[in-house]
């Protein structure tokens, strides 16, 4: 489906215009219409490298703040061709300032916040408000404002409109203008902030925009690993509603592993987990994290030790409820083509054995559609019940894992994520403590 | 086998608990009017119990329930308590907590006076539980009170909002034809259709919509899901119970008006309608309503010709003797009210043209069961001998209920020398494969219902369609009843003998589970 762009095109206008040429553009509407009665979605979106690549002509213009494959070749080929690790996802931070440049082009087009998804439009947002620092470090701040109306699909219905704003500028200049967000947020209406950028990139600025009742997506896979662990433990804790798309790429991990113990007969065998080996791309721990302790939380398994830390794997011991170790392991693995999203996982093996009955042990194997599994199935389970599945890619888009969460969340954090997110952080700190 | 390992294992799969991403019902005040009757401690009540268990329910959240009598809030609470004492049992603090959500108004709906006080209560209930105006009004009453019903809560403007009031109704609607045209306009008249959910709770079952799921999920059927390879399709809902309790309304409505007119024709339409364009409400019942206008009973000049009516008989053993439908309690002991219909439709359009399909419900036959069974054509040529005699089609069986789940039949070599083939089963069984059991059809519709989707709710020409097919029918078992008589069968058998010959006719059997 491709992006709608908004009805009329955007206005630039003073920031401190906006308010009231917003009263004016709802009050030509119906009588107490004040448009769509939904949300209001703030977006951080600072797409730097997709900046950095139009700006240097290495891919073609306008700057729109998605993942469009152009992008992506782009930014795999200078990973290649850069002194970068091939398994260096496309979007990974080191990637931007790998990207050689004399002058940046100039009157580049910034459609950034002018483009809404198909996904994200159908929920009929009430406003959306993008905040798009530029690269070039003279831009004073510039403000756009235009109405914005789904067309109904099918016919009929009425459409519910909303407006889109966008701040567009240098860092310092979006820091000026931010006062004005907080005056444009309804009050009776929920609001979101996305922050589409890496975790630890403008601590001062998230922290700005999402206040406590605002219900935040962030995404762990994209900053320094104990950074985003802090901030989403912080937040969860605090009691602030936090969608984290990391842990929503999930789910078909989690999926595919509660399907294999569905059937009774193989129950028992989750009691007698004793090793899991979970297999990431790079080195972007948290995914593997947050799975394990997924796992470990639902089994009830109780973290005692850290047990090792080599260059590319780190081990853990938990205790079961019947007191049993169950050995548990990350490896990082140098993925020749990684996908976008640093640090997935690639594969997890489960080792069950039952005590005096060999003929109940198992070995579940899950691979990623995009991986192999040999390395997994190499450690003599030759006599075990062998159980292979394969996790299949999850093919949505960014802006689709964001409608999702906009259109499924209670607004509260979701209590697995709520609950896996401390024992995560808990193996991280392990981690670190040894380094 | 799974049901004996169950016994020492976790019964819940721990890996799978909250792994469902359900939808989020709004802020809800639920209005049962009904609150005394049967169909509200007996599966509204418990539904949301459920509901509740399942954190499902917003913390904005109140149910009031309303009868003519004139019980209290605790007298209500008291009431639901007694008749759910064996789920509240087995969590009592999620009772305690539940229950603070139950109120009680005596409420007659033909005196608006007792409207106005509803309206009343109702905002105080917004109040205190900031249900923000968010009603869902479940019209539980006696069929003849739901015109009446929806124009007494239009009148008193408790329909005035379309996003934030809904109106739930129960079957069944309308009596034929005419009546449920006549109940449509009455009921669009007070509210406009998005605000109509019109329950059918064989809709709400796991297995009927995983007719839709089966069919548009997976490439592999529906190529073959036509007339070039589906030789018939056999839609079966039979009983062992009788009329228990229930003369008095069974007694003016028969399996046609109790089950085919809904339940059944509902089964033929998702087995039957073509893909929609998205998994969109109005998509999917478009495509319900659509083919449903192009089934005809296959002999509309002699119904007779292809529709059986019985009636359950004696039957039982001398240590366990059941009554025939005529010695029931409440019945006239000269009825003719089919306990047991049998019928032959054809489908006019270019999927269906000349595949039949059987329907068949009765009371008091020798299993209970719900299933759709599609025979394929055989093979055009048989190379092979049959173990049987002759080779058995391929037969796909989506098993409603028990057993829930689907099969299907296809033959394999015999082992041994020869080359002998014999007809054997791929089964997926829900039980197996999901370990955990399924949500009442309740669970589903009334949630549904709060969060405003009507997907699995009937729409006002699907309806009409239904009761256009049918109508003729109703109309000549009145008019002249000695063209469509009701045979007699005996209890616990698979119904009268010439509901066999109904399609024999075409050289076929009934599927015996």
């Amino acid at each position: 489906m491709s992006p709608r762009l908004t009805l009329q095109t955007p206005l630039q206008l003073p920031p401190a215009e906006i308010p009231t040429y917003l009263e004016q553009l709802w009050s030509h509407e119906e009588r107490g219409n004040k448009g769509a009665n939904t949300f209001c979605l703030i977006i951080w979106q600072p797409a730097w490298i997709e900046q950095k690549l139009v700006k240097t002509g290495k891919i073609s213009g306008p700057v729109l703040g998605s993942q469009r494959n152009d992008l992506i070749e782009a930014a795999r080929e200078i990973i290649l061709k850069g002194d970068l690790p091939n398994s260096t996802s496309p979007l990974d931070f080191r990637v931007h300032p790998t990207i050689q440049s004399k002058e940046l082009i100039k009157n580049v087009e910034d459609l950034r916040g002018q483009h809404i998804d198909t996904s994200i439009s159908n929920l009929q947002p009430r406003r959306l408000i993008t905040i798009a620092p530029t690269i070039e470090k003279e831009n004073n701040l510039e403000t756009l404002v235009a109405a914005y109306c789904p067309l109904p699909e099918e016919g009929g219905g009425k459409t519910a409109c909303g407006d889109v704003i966008v701040l567009r500028g240098n860092q310092n200049a979006i820091n000026d203008g931010l006062e004005i967000v907080e005056t444009l947020i309804p009050d009776e209406l929920p609001s979101w902030l996305w922050w589409n950028g890496r975790i630890d990139e403008a601590p001062e600025l998230l922290k700005a925009l999402a206040i406590p009742n605002r219900r935040l997506i962030i995404d762990t896979a994209l900053g320094e690993p104990s950074v985003c662990l802090d901030l989403l433990l912080q937040r969860i804790n605090s009691g602030q509603a936090v969608n984290d798309l990391n842990w929503l790429r999930l789910r078909g991990w989690r999926e595919t592993l509660a399907m294999v113990f569905d059937p009774l007969q193989r129950r028992s065998a989750l009691e007698n987990t004793q090793k899991i080996d979970i297999d990431i791309e790079g080195s972007q721990t948290v995914q593997g994290l947050l799975l394990a302790a997924w796992i470990a939380d639902r089994l009830n398994w109780k973290l005692e030790t850290f047990i090792c830390s080599k260059k590319d794997q780190i081990k853990f011991n938990f205790i079961r409820p019947d007191k049993t170790f169950v050995v548990l392991g990350i490896t990082s693995l140098p993925i020749g083509k990684p996908s976008i999203n640093p640090g997935q996982i690639v594969g997890l093996r489960l080792i069950a054995k039952a005590k005096n009955k060999q003929k109940n042990d198992l070995c579940v194997i899950l691979a990623s559609e995009s991986g192999e599994c040999m390395r997994l199935e190499a450690g003599g389970m030759a006599r075990m019940e062998l159980i292979e599945q394969v996790v299949p890619i999850q093919k949505t888009s960014l802006e689709n894992d964001v409608a999702r969460l906009l259109s499924s969340s209670r607004g509260k954090t979701s209590p697995l994520l709520a609950n896996a997110a401390p024992l995560a952080k808990e193996m991280l700190d392990l981690v670190n403590q040894t380094k | 086998m799974a049901r004996n390992l169950s016994m020492s294992m976790p019964l819940t799969n721990p890996l799978r608990i909250g792994l469902r991403q359900e939808r989020v019902i709004p802020p809800q005040c639920l209005v049962i009017f009904g609150a005394s009757g049967d169909l509200t401690h007996r599966k509204l009540i418990p539904a949301l119990f459920e509901l509740f268990k399942q954190r499902r329910l917003p913390s904005e959240f109140a149910v009031l329930g309303c009868a003519r009598r004139p019980w209290t809030d605790e007298i209500f609470k008291e009431k639901m308590e007694e008749s759910l004492s064996y789920q509240i049992k087995e969590s009592p603090k999620e009772w305690e907590l539940f229950s603070q959500n139950l109120f009680y108004e005596p409420v007659d709906l033909q005196k608006p006076e007792h409207l106005i006080k509803l309206g009343e209560r109702l905002d105080i209930i917004d109040k205190l539980r900031a249900t923000h105006g968010h009603r869902t009004f479940y019209l539980s009453v006696s069929p003849k009170f739901y015109g009446s019903g929806c124009r007494a809560l239009a009148s008193a403007g408790l329909l005035r909002d379309p996003k934030r009031s809904r109106v739930v109704i129960e079957k069944p609607f309308g009596r034929d034809f005419n009546s449920a045209q006549s109940l449509n306009s009455l009921v669009q008249g007070c509210a406009q259709e998005s605000q109509i959910f019109r329950i059918d709770h064989y809709l709400g079952k796991e297995t009927v919509q995983n007719i839709l799921v089966l069919r548009f999920a997976n490439t592999i059927f529906e190529p073959i899901w036509n007339r070039n390879y589906i030789s018939s399709v056999q839609i079966t809902s039979s009983e062992t119970v009788g009329v228990e309790d229930r003369a008095g309304y069974y007694e003016s409505s028969g399996a046609l008006r109790d089950m085919v007119q809904n339940h059944l024709t509902q089964m033929l339409a998702l087995t039957a309608m073509e893909p929609p364009g998205h998994f969109d409400p109005e998509a999917i019942r478009n495509e319900k309503a659509k083919v449903l206008q192009a089934v005809k009973l296959a002999n509309e000049e002699k119904p007779w010709e292809c529709c059986v009516r019985g009636q359950y008989a004696k039957g039982g053993s001398d240590s366990d003797p059941l009554l025939g439908y005529r010695e029931e309690a409440g019945v006239n002991p000269n009825s003719t009210t089919e306990t047991y219909v049998a019928m032959k439709l054809f489908i006019d359009n270019w999927r269906w043209q000349g595949v039949p399909f059987y329907v068949r419900t009765g009371k008091r036959l020798a299993k209970r069961l719900s299933e759709v069974v599609l025979t394929f054509r055989e093979a055009p040529v048989h190379l092979f001998d049959a173990a049987g005699g002759c080779p058995t089609s391929n037969q796909l069986i989506l098993r409603i209920q028990p057993n829930e789940g689907a099969e299907f039949s296809f033959e394999v070599k015999s082992p041994g020398s020869g080359m002998r083939s014999r007809p054997v089963n791929m089964e997926f069984s829900y039980d197996e494969s999901f370990g955990e059991p399924s949500d009442e059809g309740y669970v589903r519709l009334l949630a549904d219902a709060m969060l405003g989707d009507p997907t699995l709710f009937t729409r006002s020409d699907e309806v009409e369609a239904a009761w256009r097919l049918y109508t003729p029918l109703l109309e000549k078992i009145e008019d002249s009843p000695w063209e469509l008589p009701v045979y007699p069968y005996e209890s616990r058998t698979w119904g009268p003998t010439e509901s066999d010959l109904l399609i024999a006719k075409d050289q076929i059997l009934w599927r015996r589970p």
